[in-house]
């Protein structure tokens, strides 16, 4: 397929209006969290108050008892299997034993939500506390608590290299580093840290489950995944895939969050004992302690550098604390060893990703998972360099980018680089160049790179008797307006308006197989996979139109909604309806997947993702203030230069752009999950500070346009990367504003003026 | 810890939603945007962090923006209520409406009712805002997708 035609192009390219626009704006639509069933149940999750306990008793009888209760489910009610999607080791409710506080023992399902929060309550356990384990850097010594001490026995994926408190562990080895520092003219050591955070979406995960007389299970929910969701309840309650049927209505914001399954299984449990539909909602006090957050992280970096400021050598490795399941941890830790490299051109590498087990609650993957933290730590350190150096930060990183053609730290060819120009544009809309104009302000540049993620899309595509076109799609539109641009792409290639796209997203036993709406790859995949079902769809109308004018197919030509012929022409409405009426009508199908990227098997252990599929690069920017007695940080402007390959929608590419580069800053300077002995303490929303509109500082989207060979009219993956920057850039603003360095993150006003 | 309600402690409520009247039956212990979105239907209006913290359940009571998920159901006996659904009449949208379409102010759209109507009760006590009005009238209602910007600028643009 031409990936780039550039021809004929009405929508593609323009700020088209979202296609979703009328119903969130009227409150029509209808999000997970709206939909009801009559005879609905409610049901709440008796979570641990421990960390790390044997549970010596459990009483369910007084919540039994309870008038309007309709059923108590724990681990013995039935079989529930070990699910995880790296690594089985969670399990629907504690056997035995909590290894984390907020893991589930129990849940009730009742009447009205009252009963059941009430039910919840007079549930009784007696536990005997184990010794717990918070730190990973304590969790990978030898005498430290063990988690799982049955892990080996685990089904898992065979790149999860177990041992210990180790879920994962992953190498990239390039050239000798032990040589590369000897030769160099200085060499640098850091460790930094950076803590838990939510995902911060905005709509809470709920789930609203059914069983049927034939024994399907139908859950009504807010995952982004809809057939890794569908295969998890599937293996947990031992029943064919087809068994179990999910359907995403709407979904409030996901960002990574909403990957894996979260009130789901709950629901489907107490659905079956209950034999009503029953619902469970996240409350605001379990979505800030026991949701899949971003991993907490340690990072290591040791760098070394020759007199003209060019890397001779990086050692360095991301210890990602997985809480008490690995989750994600495997998958996050393997790949922040290319974030550790970073988008430099080093020739001695020794890159390590560990994802250990604490007592801490799980994470998971959220926007852009393994790109934040080691990105913090290796920009942080550039600067750091460059300052001994005495080298312009901006300098020192043109001397050592990535260009057209260098290889990645695995040996990947890397194409449509268009780094430098995205590091030249940001430093150039920041004024770099001009000096500070006050004291206490600084500018902080930081850079990097990230994946558009593979995993295939299936499209059905049919043409109706109206002469409006159906896609249908097993994504979620999370709110990127990717169904929008795919919309906008099919509208072109079928010659018709956007309008007369409709998408039909989310039904797992309605929509094909789709990977899901991550790793920002939805555009560039769906996309490709629609673009293939017109193409099969109008191989089929053409002949059709052809027989019906009387004319040989080369004839035809597409224009007003039909097809013409010199002076002949036939709409796409009554070719539909002439379809109908002889074959059944008019539909096709496509698939994807973007192929594998080639990398040098010999740089790698256990990598899930040495190859990445159209890299995309991106440049931050920002000009801030610090108050010299309270710390507090001032962003007077922010620009970020990111090379998206080529904008479908200029409009939905920037709104990207601007909310990562937001939750970057709360990432940066305001959000932390404050753990205790695995205990969260600012487990709402006054206390666990997200980014409010008095935040936010003018923000500046430059678009760069280097295509990827494959991605949709050279389209990369947008979503993830803008969040991975901003702790970096505003770190070393920090530091260039007050000559103040801060290691782990948040970069605090505390911090600073304590500094 | 929130006790079941008993029975009788329902009381007959009268006020009016969008414009219309109306008369009904409510439990004393719950809230308005259970009321809303259990009672009439009308779940536009979202609940989001259900402690009055993220902006997403915010109505319009008497002219002012309320945080719907903690105010008492009982408290709005008499009161003039307005929600998302009531901006639009008929086919025409809010000029508030049509602004967050063309500046792409929402994605998910989880949080757009409540900021629709914190902008909508701003924009009728204050109809020509600074920004530094906008910002404050909206500092309530967290978005997550956005990062505000385009917020900002419809709101502005439906100001003008």
């Amino acid at each position: 397929m031409n990936m780039h035609p550039h021809r004929n192009q009405v929508n593609v390219g323009t700020r088209h209006k979202r296609i979703d626009a009328l119903g969130k704006v009227t409150g029509a639509t209808i999000y997970a969290s709206d939909f009801s069933l009559p005879g609905m149940l409610h049901g709440r999750i008796l979570r641990s108050e421990h960390a790390h306990a044997e549970i010596v008793a459990l009483d369910l009888s007084v919540a039994e008892a309870m008038p309007g209760v309709r059923a108590v489910v724990t681990a013995k009610t039935m079989a529930f299997h070990r699910y995880g999607n790296l690594v089985k080791d969670f399990q629907v409710f504690a056997e035995g034993r909590v290894s984390y506080i907020g893991q589930a023992i129990a849940a009730v399902a009742a009447d009205t939500p009252e009963i059941a929060e009430a039910a919840m309550q007079a549930i009784r356990v007696e536990y005997r506390p184990l010794p717990a384990v918070f730190d990973p850097i304590v969790a990978m010594q030898p005498d430290a608590p063990v988690l799982h001490p049955d892990l080996l026995q685990y089904k898992a994926s065979p790149l999860a290299d177990r041992a210990g408190n180790r879920s994962g562990r992953t190498t990239i080895t390039v050239g000798d580093v032990e040589a590369g520092f000897r030769q160099s003219y200085r060499v640098y050591e850091h460790r930094f840290r950076t803590p838990p955070i939510h995902a911060g979406y905005t709509e809470p995960r709920v789930a609203v489950a059914q069983w049927d007389a034939a024994g399907i299970g139908t859950v009504w929910c807010n995952t982004q995944l809809l057939f890794d969701t569908q295969a998890a309840l599937a293996e947990i309650f031992g029943v064919n895939v087809t068994q179990i049927r999910v359907i995403v209505p709407a979904i409030g914001g996901g960002f990574g969050g909403k990957l894996r399954i979260g009130m789901e299984h709950y629901a489907l449990a107490l659905a079956r004992v209950a034999k009503r539909p029953v619902r469970v909602f996240s409350t605001s006090h379990e979505e800030l302690s026991a949701a899949l957050f971003r991993y907490g992280s340690v990072i290591e970096v040791k760098t070394g550098v020759d007199r003209e400021g060019r890397i001779l050598a990086k050692q360095a490795r991301a210890i990602i604390d997985t809480g008490a399941c690995s989750g994600s941890g495997p998958l996050v830790a393997s790949t922040a060893t290319l974030i550790l490299a970073g988008p430099y051109r080093i020739p001695n590498l020794l890159l390590e990703g560990l994802a250990i087990y604490t007592n801490n609650h799980p994470g998971g993957s959220m926007r852009a998972p393994s790109g934040p933290m080691p990105n913090f730590a290796i920009e942080s350190q550039m600067d750091i360099i460059a300052a001994d150096l005495g080298i312009d930060p901006l300098e020192f990183r043109l001397r050592n980018i990535i260009h057209e053609g260098d290889l990645s730290a695995t040996g990947q060819v890397m194409t449509g680089v268009g780094l430098e120009e995205c590091l030249l544009k940001a430093a150039d809309a920041i004024g770099w160049d001009r000096k500070n104009p006050e004291n206490n302000r600084g500018k902080g540049l930081a850079i990097g790179a990230w994946m558009t993620s593979r995993g295939s899309s299936g499209a059905y595509l049919k043409l109706s008797a109206d002469g409006r076109f159906t896609l249908m799609v097993g994504v979620v539109e999370l709110g990127t307006g990717a169904l929008t641009g795919v919309a906008q792409i099919l509208a072109d290639e079928l010659s018709v308006d956007v309008a007369d796209i409709s998408v039909v997203s989310a039904d797992s036993h309605i929509t094909p197989y789709d990977f899901g709406s991550q790793g920002s790859r939805t555009m560039a995949t769906v996309a490709n996979a629609a673009r293939l079902a017109a193409a099969n769809l109008l191989g089929k109308m053409r002949p059709l139109a052809a027989k019906a004018l009387g004319v040989p197919e080369a004839e035809l030509q597409m224009r007003g909604k039909g097809f013409v012929a010199g002076e002949k022409s036939i709409s796409f409405a009554a070719l539909a309806a002439q379809a109908q009426m002889s074959a059944g009508g008019l539909i096709a199908e496509g698939t994807y997947i973007a192929d594998p990227i080639a990398y040098d098997a010999s740089r790698v252990r256990n990598h899930f993702s040495p190859g990445w599929p159209s890299p995309s690069f991106h440049a931050h920017a920002v000009d801030l203030q610090v108050d010299p007695m309270s710390g507090e940080i001032t962003i007077k402007d922010y620009v970020v230069a990111q090379d998206v390959g080529y904008a479908i929608n200029p409009s939905n590419l920037e709104g990207q752009i601007e909310g990562g580069v937001v939750q970057g800053i709360g990432q940066a300077i305001s959000e932390e999950l404050v753990q205790v002995e695995g205990r969260v303490l600012n487990a709402n929303l006054t206390d666990y500070k997200m980014p409010t509109i008095m935040d936010v500082p003018p923000i500046r989207v430059v678009l760069v346009e280097h295509p990827s060979a494959t991605g949709p009219y050279g389209a990369k993956g947008v979503g993830e990367p803008s969040c991975i920057e901003p702790p970096a850039a505003i770190a070393n603003a920090v530091a260039s504003a007050t000559g103040k360095r801060i290691l782990d993150l948040p970069v605090t006003a505390e911090k600073i003026a304590r500094a | 810890m929130k006790q079941p309600a008993p029975d009788n402690a329902a009381t007959v409520m009268a006020f009016t939603v969008n414009g219309r009247d109306v008369s009904l039956s409510v439990r004393a212990d719950i809230t308005l945007a259970e009321l809303l979105r259990d009672q009439l239907a009308l779940t536009g209006t979202k609940i989001g962090c259900g402690s009055g913290e993220c902006g997403a359940c915010t109505v319009i009571v008497d002219g002012a923006a309320v945080p719907a998920c903690i105010t008492p159901a009982l408290l709005v006996q008499g009161a003039d209520i307005q929600t998302v659904e009531g901006l639009a009449i008929e086919d025409a949208l809010h000029p508030l409406q049509r602004a967050f379409i063309d500046n792409g102010a929402f994605q998910c759209g989880f949080c757009t009712a409540g900021m629709l109507m914190s902008a909508t009760a701003l924009l009728k006590q204050n109809p020509h805002p600074s920004e530094a009005d906008i910002r404050m009238a909206l500092q309530g209602n967290i978005c997550r997708c956005t990062g505000y910007v385009q917020i900002l600028k419809a709101v502005q643009e439906a100001a003008r």
